[in-house]
């Protein structure tokens, strides 16, 4: 599968080139990072000074006339415990714009697209579009990364402009492949059998009022998965249902950027830790962050993050409980103070780099079977410093 | 301690006291007076700022434009011209005075807004960015050359093959 993807890939990039070399595009980034996570299995399970933090990536488009157009972009990730490294066709799909009138554009894509419901969703892989190297883990949680970083089918874009201001509608439907490593994130060491994401619908709608700098934006997602027991199995066959709303916020001023993001997110399981198991939690989190602009070369960034993984339940006393204390509270939540800086020291060259002081570990890998004995601290902390160069 | 205090203890005659009032008046003034001038210079500057030539190739029948539209032409929201022509984006780069000039003062943006935007359509397969040039001869040779182009300049436009746009104020 994912050998053939990329030989689509590397096909629509050859056929393109000599088709007609003006219509298509090509670029891409690299960058290499140093990361370590003190005290949790984040990034390492030792917790030790890492070069895992690797993201290269090629993207081209090819415009095959008015209406249609293909885009794919290929990229190579390393990050650790984060997400599973690797080879990976990021997008991939035929564009059909149907409507293009000065008052509305409206287009559909067919094929692997990107989530473009978040501020940071659409390019969370693109070093030098993200205000920091690991993005707030409320919302942008690496353990679910794959899921939420797009789907294979379809997406329906709609862009319009009235008295209020612009005007932005996004619909996708569709699934997204998980592998071996992204099940292991969710449900532990332990899953011998088949995750599988069935069906994922999302909506959003963004609103920037008439030539302001304000930016308001929300979001609806509502994600099935279901689980089919393997050999040896600890678990059991069964389905879980993720529905989350959101809301976003962005005010770009000329020496301040203030961004906000904050949802409600409810999980319903049934069965998958054992037959007859029932679980209905409803989790909320958001942050606050805001970045100066020293100069055209220098940005400081400053951001806070929460997440309850059970608004009735915010300090995590349920999570002891239900465990018979074989699982801290603090595994019910994570609150991280971010600050960064990031160095646009040449042409498309920068290094980033930040510290996180975290508190909780509600967000850490496996997520469903908490791993207790590398993730035995309430705080812990995480810096990383990343060099990239774009094209 | 108290050697130090002492030490560093003044005590003002009556007569000094009103000559330091009245240098304290002066030094208001002359306060004043600097401000003022800050700021009558800071005017003139803000006056002296070139004016930005948004300019088209002839093929583009648009004599004027709203802010609002350029600014979704620039956006690569619209990508195409009213009469279905399809329109060609040129900009300069970030650091070019013109473009900081045009992104502030005829867009009201900023020009990291617009490479947040640009970045956007490029990573994650949305669209496309405009033409990135290095100077305003080539924008006005590209502008004057490509049908349904579009693009900006400070610089004389007379002796080139384009149309400069009236940008209507709000």
């Amino acid at each position: 599968m994912k050998f053939s993807t990329h030989i689509i890939f590397l096909g629509l990039v050859f056929q393109s080139f000599f088709l007609n070399a003006n219509s298509l595009k090509i670029n891409g980034f690299v960058a290499q990072g140093v990361i370590q996570a003190n005290d949790s299995n984040f990034v390492t399970d030792k917790g030790d000074v890492s070069i895992e933090l690797t993201e290269v990536g090629v993207n081209s488009a090819y415009r095959i006339n008015h209406s249609f157009r293909v885009a794919g972009q290929a990229v190579y990730l390393d990050g650790g415990n984060r997400y599973p490294d690797g080879f990976r066709v990021d997008y991939l799909f035929l564009e059909w714009q149907f409507l293009n009138s000065t008052n509305w554009q409206i287009k559909t894509q067919l094929g692997r697209n990107k989530n473009y419901h978040w501020l940071y969703s659409s390019t969370r892989d693109v070093p030098h579009t993200r205000p920091s190297i690991v993005l707030p883990q409320s919302l942008y949680f690496d353990a679910f990364r794959d899921v939420a970083l797009g789907v294979d089918g379809v997406v329906l874009i709609a862009q319009t402009h009235n008295m209020l201001g612009e005007w932005d509608i996004n619909v996708s439907y569709g699934d997204s492949q998980l592998s071996e490593q992204q099940k292991k994130n969710l449900l532990g060491p332990n899953a011998t059998g088949k995750l599988k994401h069935d069906l994922d619908k999302q909506f959003s709608l963004y609103w920037r009022p008439t030539l302001s700098n304000f930016q308001f934006g929300f979001s609806l997602l509502d994600a099935d998965f279901s689980y089919k027991r393997g050999a040896n199995d600890t678990f059991f066959d069964g389905d879980e249902t993720s529905q989350r709303i959101m809301f976003n916020f962005l005010y770009q001023g000329q020496n301040w950027e203030i961004a906000s993001e904050v949802m409600r997110e409810r999980v319903i399981g049934n069965d998958v830790l054992f037959p007859g198991f029932s679980s209905d939690v409803t989790a909320e989190g958001g942050y606050l962050q805001a970045r100066y602009f020293l100069s055209n070369e220098l940005t400081l960034l400053g951001r806070l993050d929460i997440y309850d993984r059970d608004r009735q339940d915010r300090n995590g006393k349920n999570v002891e409980t239900l465990s018979q204390g074989l699982v801290p509270g603090y595994f019910g939540l994570m609150d991280q103070a971010t600050a960064g800086v990031t160095w646009k020291f040449a042409k498309n060259l920068q290094i980033q780099a930040e510290y996180h002081k975290v508190k909780g570990t509600g967000r850490l890998a496996p997520i469903f079977t908490p791993n207790t004995i590398l993730n035995d601290s309430k705080y812990w902390d995480m810096w990383a410093v990343q060099l990239m160069y774009w094209f | 301690m108290a050697f130090f205090l002492n030490s560093f203890s003044i005590k003002i005659h009556p007569e000094w006291s009103s000559f330091l009032n009245q240098t304290r008046l002066h030094f208001f003034l002359a306060i004043f007076i600097c401000l003022g001038c800050l700021l009558s210079v800071a005017f003139s500057v803000s006056s002296q700022v070139p004016e930005v030539k948004v300019v088209v190739n002839p093929s583009v029948e648009s004599k004027e434009m709203s802010v609002e539209q350029i600014r979704r032409i620039f956006s690569m929201r619209q990508t195409n011209w009213p009469n279905d022509q399809s329109i060609t984006v040129y900009v300069l780069a970030n650091q070019h005075q013109t473009h900081q000039v045009f992104s502030t003062k005829v867009l009201g943006m900023f020009p990291y807004q617009l490479e947040r935007i640009w970045n956007k359509l490029v990573y994650s397969g949305l669209g496309e960015e405009p033409i990135k040039l290095q100077s305003e001869q080539e924008m006005l040779e590209r502008v004057s050359e490509v049908p349904g182009a579009i693009g900006y300049v400070i610089q004389q436009v007379e002796s080139h093959n384009v149309n400069v746009i009236k940008v209507l104020e709000n």
